[in-house]
């Protein structure tokens, strides 16, 4: 009997929500980098700096490395990186990008103009031409909250996750993917194109 | 391209050409940032520094000031052009190709030249074919081809098997921002000449 009661005490409940534990555990809180560079933009915060330096200059490194850096160079192109980021805290806006994002155009374009010794074209952020009415879709840049984005880039396809790759770690432009992967250019330009719209959807999705 | 300059694969001619498109275009600005978060999030291996790394870098930081604010444009120059002429478009010191057409060099890399042309209302470049790539940015005025018409922002890739004679439009002079990977090829032979003479 009383197993009964409780078969039927249990059934009128709603039924226990799904949480994926270990998505969350994946990615618990970071600790916020976009308020240490506001500190170094605005105290010039030592104790802040050396958080960053902590958590971004092996990851700089290690970038560098992947893209074909001797050791010795991705250090020290990595120490010029944190310097850099000393250098323009007051131009980071968290509005436009996250600290990962700034990190990441920082090394590489030091890695352009110290290792590949080009010059690398820019835009200032504040430059008056390109401030235009910022629509939903302008806004995927704003994202603080890069968990979407990682969990859509762990999800893609093999063969998008490789053009990708080759983009970010081979120092490869379309034409070059399409020889290293012996495919048509055509097929290089369709995958990485598919690969932006789910990253996009991802990003769309959390707004 | 826009992948290839957000991940920094792209040479300095297309960087070139693109960075100024996105003065024109927020949409292939958006486009640039969602590329670069993926670049922010693909930013996850660790290399270890060296043990004195962070001491090293700390005694540095009194040694670095902090980076002055870009100085602003009065005639509307695109930032990625300012940085590269020193100036504004209205200071550029134009070398003539003849009465209605005419170019400022802005850098050369193996192959690859970038340049400024300025053709007058009506003013045309004379047919001609390319050996490989040439992008043409409108940054001013515009113009009209086999192709299509052009305006400001807009951007033109010639593949090697197109043979155009672009013509600047009546009104202000048309100013391109032009990046060729390879000599061009003209038709007749005073513009071929020309071409030859200035290095197009």
């Amino acid at each position: 009997m009383g197993h009964a009661v409780a078969a039927t005490k249990f059934s009128s409940r709603p039924l226990p929500r799904f949480r994926p534990c270990v998505v969350r555990l994946m990615h618990a809180p970071a600790p916020d980098h976009s308020a240490l560079i506001a500190r170094v933009a605005q105290d010039r915060d030592r104790t802040a700096f050396a958080a960053l330096f902590a958590h971004f200059a092996p990851r700089v490194k290690a970038y560098l490395i992947r893209l074909g850096a001797a050791p010795n160079l991705a250090e020290d192109v990595a120490q010029e990186a944190m310097l850099s980021l000393w250098r323009k805290a007051h131009l980071f806006d968290p509005a436009k990008a996250s600290a990962p994002t700034w990190v990441f155009t920082i090394a590489r374009n030091l890695r352009i103009d110290q290792i590949r010794r080009e010059k690398r074209p820019q835009i200032d952020p504040d430059d008056p031409l390109c401030e235009a009415p910022r629509s939903a879709y302008d806004g995927l840049a704003w994202s603080q909250n890069e968990a979407p984005l990682r969990l859509a880039l762990a999800a893609l396809p093999p063969e998008q996750a490789k053009v990708i790759e080759l983009s970010f770690f081979g120092d490869c432009a379309h034409s070059e993917i399409a020889a290293k992967l012996d495919i048509p250019l055509g097929t290089v330009k369709s995958r990485l194109r598919l690969a932006m719209a789910r990253l996009r959807d991802a990003m769309v999705d959390q707004l | 391209m826009l992948l290839d300059y957000a991940s920094g694969a792209a040479d300095e001619g297309v960087s070139l050409i693109v960075a100024t498109h996105l003065c024109f275009c927020p949409s292939c600005r958006a486009l640039v940032a969602l590329a670069e978060s993926v670049g922010g999030a693909l930013l996850d291996d660790v290399a270890p520094m060296r043990g004195d790394a962070l001491v090293n870098a700390l005694a540095r930081l009194d040694n670095v000031a902090p980076e002055p604010k870009a100085e602003a444009s009065r005639d509307g120059t695109p930032s990625s052009l300012r940085h590269l002429l020193g100036g504004d478009l209205s200071g550029v010191r134009w070398r003539a190709m003849g009465p209605k057409l005419a170019f400022a060099n802005l850098f050369r890399r193996g192959q690859t030249r970038a340049r400024l042309l300025k053709g007058m209302p009506g003013g045309d470049t004379g047919s001609h074919g390319h050996h490989a790539f040439e992008y043409t940015l409108v940054l001013q005025g515009g113009f009209i081809d086999e192709t299509g018409s052009y305006g400001p922002g807009d951007l033109q890739v010639a593949t090697p098997d197109i043979v155009h004679n672009p013509v600047a439009d009546p009104g202000e002079p048309c100013i391109n921002l032009a990046v060729t990977t390879a000599p061009l090829r003209f038709d007749r032979f005073i513009p071929r000449l020309a071409a030859k003479t200035f290095g197009f």
